[in-house]
């Protein structure tokens, strides 16, 4: 690994290649906030992928191709995600549907939504008209703005709004009561009924929680690709999962923090960031991710202060 | 007597109508897409339905295998069943579609291939366009405008794919007498996303990139944006392959790309071959499609043919 890093024409050692990796992997990283919420809780949540794709057709759908104001569009955006995350929520909550099968259902919805709303193509700059024939219509300035860099040019928003997620998140799990039940109800889902923690509501609000980030990952999305496409975030749920248990929280709830999440978005990122500076090929990246993830835990287990 | 005459008419009025629709014979069509989720296949449906309008005794049934063999053999099967006309199908691999093919065929129902092939003979007519041809024009095109010189980055959809495959070498051949370079090639799996993310390590490691060449149009506009965020995009020439009016044309229309290679999808040949064939007209086994480039200066004119 080290000989890899070296190798690539000290490319490493510029920040650019830093900053571009945190852009790259601060979409992966809002969903793994959402779903770091959800496996701490208990459950898991496949459907992260498809409400990225369908909040990126949606946001682009909005801002592109109705000119609605940035503040109204980002906010719908956010409320569907939310009512959608709910939706899974309220299935495993109330009707005690296992939360794969619940989200793999979202899953599948969400996706078919997706391509539903945009027709099966991608919702960018041309707009169709009736007669079959395109118009090109202006970028929208908030999809521009999404996807700048500020400070000097050194950080993009994107990455900043990852770290707005991480401290949230960090307060809401560390200083508020309704983090603190999450945790409770992760650990011993009896034992948190029995002393009064309403379950079914909290869970309910992992979920709509994590809809809500996935939302936020979708409009970053469509920000950067300057267009919302309908399959856009294909696989990317195991992608965040990947990303929550390599940094050490356990599938099995009650544990975790948002720094271990963090560990591991910085993990995934660096490792992938690596591997395309030089130009490894696709067989041998395969292979390497898959080692370095069984490596990832295995190290991150041998330190208990962490479990 | 009045009564006969009413008859007579009645009678004739009769006839009349079997005759009118005698000559409006109603096709049914059944076309089995392998996977509505790229859009160029999705275009390809658009086209297929497009040209089906004009003609108003044709309907298409549309079925989508939603990327499974199994399925897109499930449905041939069912369109046979169901005693189409005709099928239209765009495999999604060769070898498990060839014998659901074959059984159609033999049953009389003339099959048109469009895009991928099937095995052996068994079917009416293949359409479809060639990937190294117009890999190999995109790098005589380059290399001609770039006076046969500069550092390439290529950024391939998949190597394990037929059309990834022939979209490489292809250029390969197209460049091969000239000068240019290749500096940096990484697969990006047709997908936007990872060409941005990979051009962002090329653009980190080399100072000199002249040229662009992405195996499909998302690939170059993800490679664009990367290079726009660096303040590099202009000393350097993006081409794409695909040319989709909304993705290469719109690019090539508004600067981003130099120039997109439409890899046509055929549907409106499917739709007069499939009439020809209806019809009782003789069609050629195989019909290679021509394929256009779209550049500035030809973009509002609806490209150029290629020449080969």
């Amino acid at each position: 690994m080290v000989g890899l890093i070296f190798h690539a024409d000290g490319a490493f050692f510029q920040w650019d290649t830093h900053r571009d990796m945190l852009r790259q992997i601060s979409v992966f990283g809002i969903l793994a906030c959402g779903m770091t919420l959800v496996i701490i809780c208990g459950g898991i949540d496949l459907a992260v992928g498809s409400l990225l794709g369908l909040t990126a057709v949606l946001f682009s759908l909005f801002s592109i191709h109705w000119a609605w104001p940035a503040a109204v569009a980002i906010l719908v955006c956010l409320i569907v995600g939310f009512l959608l995350g709910a939706a899974s929520g309220g299935l495993i909550a109330r009707f005690s549907i296992q939360p794969f099968i619940a989200t793999l259902a979202m899953m599948v919805l969400g996706r078919g939504l997706a391509k539903l709303v945009s027709g099966g193509q991608k919702i960018s700059t041309a707009v169709q008209l009736q007669d079959g024939s395109y118009e090109y219509v202006e970028v929208p300035s908030i999809l521009n703005t999404l996807g700048e860099r500020v400070f000097d040019d050194n950080i993009a928003i994107v990455t900043l709004l990852l770290v707005g997620c991480i401290l949230t998140l960090w307060a809401f799990l560390s200083f508020t009561r309704w983090g603190r039940y999450l945790y409770a109800i992760g650990g011993n889902e009896e034992a948190a009924r029995l002393s009064g923690i309403p379950v079914a509501w909290m869970k309910t609000l992992s979920y709509a929680l994590c809809g809500m980030f996935c939302a936020l990952a979708g409009i970053c999305q469509a920000a950067q690709e300057l267009q919302g496409d309908p399959e856009a975030g294909v696989g990317y749920e195991l992608t965040a999962i990947a990303i929550v248990v390599i940094g050490g929280t356990s599938l099995r709830g009650g544990t975790g923090s948002i720094w271990l999440t963090m560990l591991g978005i910085l993990t995934i990122g660096y490792l992938e960031k690596i591997l395309s500076i030089n130009a490894i090929g696709e067989e041998t990246r395969l292979i390497l991710s898959g080692l370095i993830i069984v490596f990832a835990v295995l190290v991150q287990r041998r330190n208990p202060r962490f479990v | 007597m009045n009564g006969r005459i009413i008859f007579v008419f009645f009678l004739l009025a009769l006839f009349t109508a079997m005759g009118v629709q005698g000559r409006q014979k109603q096709w049914i069509i059944g076309m089995s897409q392998c996977n509505l989720g790229e859009p160029w296949r999705v275009q390809m449906n658009a086209d297929i339905k497009k040209a089906a309008e004009a003609h108003p005794n044709v309907s298409v049934v549309f079925k989508d295998a939603q990327n499974d063999n199994l399925r897109q053999s499930a449905h041939v099967g069912e369109f046979v069943r169901a005693g189409v006309d005709l099928i239209i199908i765009s495999p999604k691999e060769a070898v498990p579609l060839t014998r659901p093919v074959r059984e159609a065929y033999q049953k009389g129902i003339p099959v048109i291939v469009l895009d991928r092939k099937v095995q052996g003979n068994d079917f009416t007519c293949f359409i479809g366009a060639d990937n190294k041809k117009i890999g190999r024009a995109a790098g005589k095109w380059i290399a001609a405008l770039r006076g046969g010189e500069g550092n390439v980055v290529e950024l391939k959809g998949l190597m394990t794919s037929t059309p990834g495959q022939d979209r490489h070498s292809g250029f390969r051949e197209g460049i091969r007498s000239s000068a240019m370079k290749i500096v940096f090639e990484a697969d990006m799996k047709w997908l936007e996303p990872n060409a941005r993310k990979e051009m962002e390590s090329a653009l980190a490691r080399y100072n000199a990139i002249d040229v662009v060449y992405a195996h499909n149009d998302p690939g170059a506009h993800g490679a664009y944006l990367a290079a726009k965020a660096s303040g590099r995009e202009a000393s350097m020439t993006f081409i794409g392959i695909d040319g989709l009016p909304h993705e290469g044309q719109m690019y090539v229309k508004q600067g981003i790309l130099s120039a997109s290679f439409e890899y046509p999808t055929g549907g409106r040949e499917a739709i007069e071959t499939a009439l020809s064939i209806l019809n009782g007209r003789q069609v050629p086994k195989e019909i290679t499609l021509k394929s256009r480039v779209f550049t500035g200066d030809n973009i509002d004119k609806g490209g150029a043919l290629l020449e080969e």
